[in-house]
């Protein structure tokens, strides 16, 4: 039976943590291994900070998902910020608008296997990633 | 909001801090000032930082890292990190932080002794 979604509001430094150990709690139940659960918490620790910096707040929902015979984790980052206008450009190593190391998108990009983004500028974000499980 | 309480420890010329439990922002920037603060009361020549009890670095602290490491060396000392867990390893570099420019050992006793050499090389430079 798959597990309950986790919603974690996104609003100060605190909730980035609170998100990431979501996240990783619901990887270790599924059964994902340790160097699995370790990408899919930074991921996450990277876009809940964006959210928190960039857009101010917003969530974080954590599923568990099947497909055929394979199940995995989905998370959704969501917020009403300012959006991003350029998506090519913030996947790009290197790119920040704060001082940053802009590594964040595109290394939790490399750290999940799939990962889309959707956002209109002045309305806001949505990043969705998922990671498969191994048979 | 907490202040973060992770003791400094002063071991002969050598300082330890052990990480062990995940960090907010905001301690992990106290975290690194009072680091600083320390090895400067201290005039300690060499610094451990212990992350085995670390299962996820992400890019803020991992760039706190680097800074502690690039202001310790202004200020004439060694920082080793030590204790990174594999899962941690793996996950740094494939987010694309490699952590240049700092030192690391697998684990408190061989950060002891490779800071030892380091400090010891330093000073017979210095001579
Ligand atoms: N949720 C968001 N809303 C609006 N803009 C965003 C959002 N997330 C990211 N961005 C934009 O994308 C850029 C790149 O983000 P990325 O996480 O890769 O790097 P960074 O946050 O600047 O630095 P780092 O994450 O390495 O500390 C940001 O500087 C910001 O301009
Ligand atoms: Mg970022």
């Amino acid at each position: 039976m798959a597990m309950p979604n986790k919603v974690i509001t996104i609003q100060s430094d605190l909730d980035i943590v609170a998100a990431r150990m979501a996240a990783r709690d619901m990887a270790k139940s599924m059964g994902f291994g340790a160097i699995d659960q370790a990408r899919i918490a930074t991921a996450i620790s990277e876009l809940a900070r964006n959210i928190y910096l960039y857009a101010g707040e917003g969530t974080v929902t954590v599923s568990e998902i099947q497909q055929g015979l394979r199940k995995g984790l989905q998370v959704v980052c969501e917020d009403q910020g300012p959006g991003i206008e350029d998506i090519s450009l913030v996947m790009q190593d290197g790119y920040t608008t704060s001082k940053g190391m802009g590594m964040g998108m595109p290394g939790a990009k490399r750290l999940m296997d799939e990962f889309e983004i959707e956002s209109i500028v002045g309305e806001g974000t949505k990043i969705t990633c998922r990671k498969w499980k191994r048979p | 909001m907490d202040i973060v309480n992770i003791p400094i420890l002063k071991i002969e010329n050598f300082l330890i801090a052990s990480v062990q439990v995940a960090l907010y922002d905001m301690q992990a920037i106290q975290f690194k000032d009072a680091v600083l603060q320390k090895i400067y009361e201290t005039k300690a020549k060499g610094v451990i930082i212990d992350l085995t009890a670390m299962d996820v670095l992400d890019s803020f602290v991992g760039r706190l890292i680097s800074d502690i490491a690039a202001m310790a060396r202004l200020m004439g000392t060694t920082v080793v990190i030590t204790g990174l867990q594999p899962a941690v390893a793996i996950t740094l570099v494939e987010l694309g932080l490699e952590l240049p420019g700092v030192t690391t050992a697998l684990n408190l006793e061989k950060g002891i002794a490779k800071l030892r050499l380091i400090t010891e090389n330093n000073a017979d430079g210095n001579a």
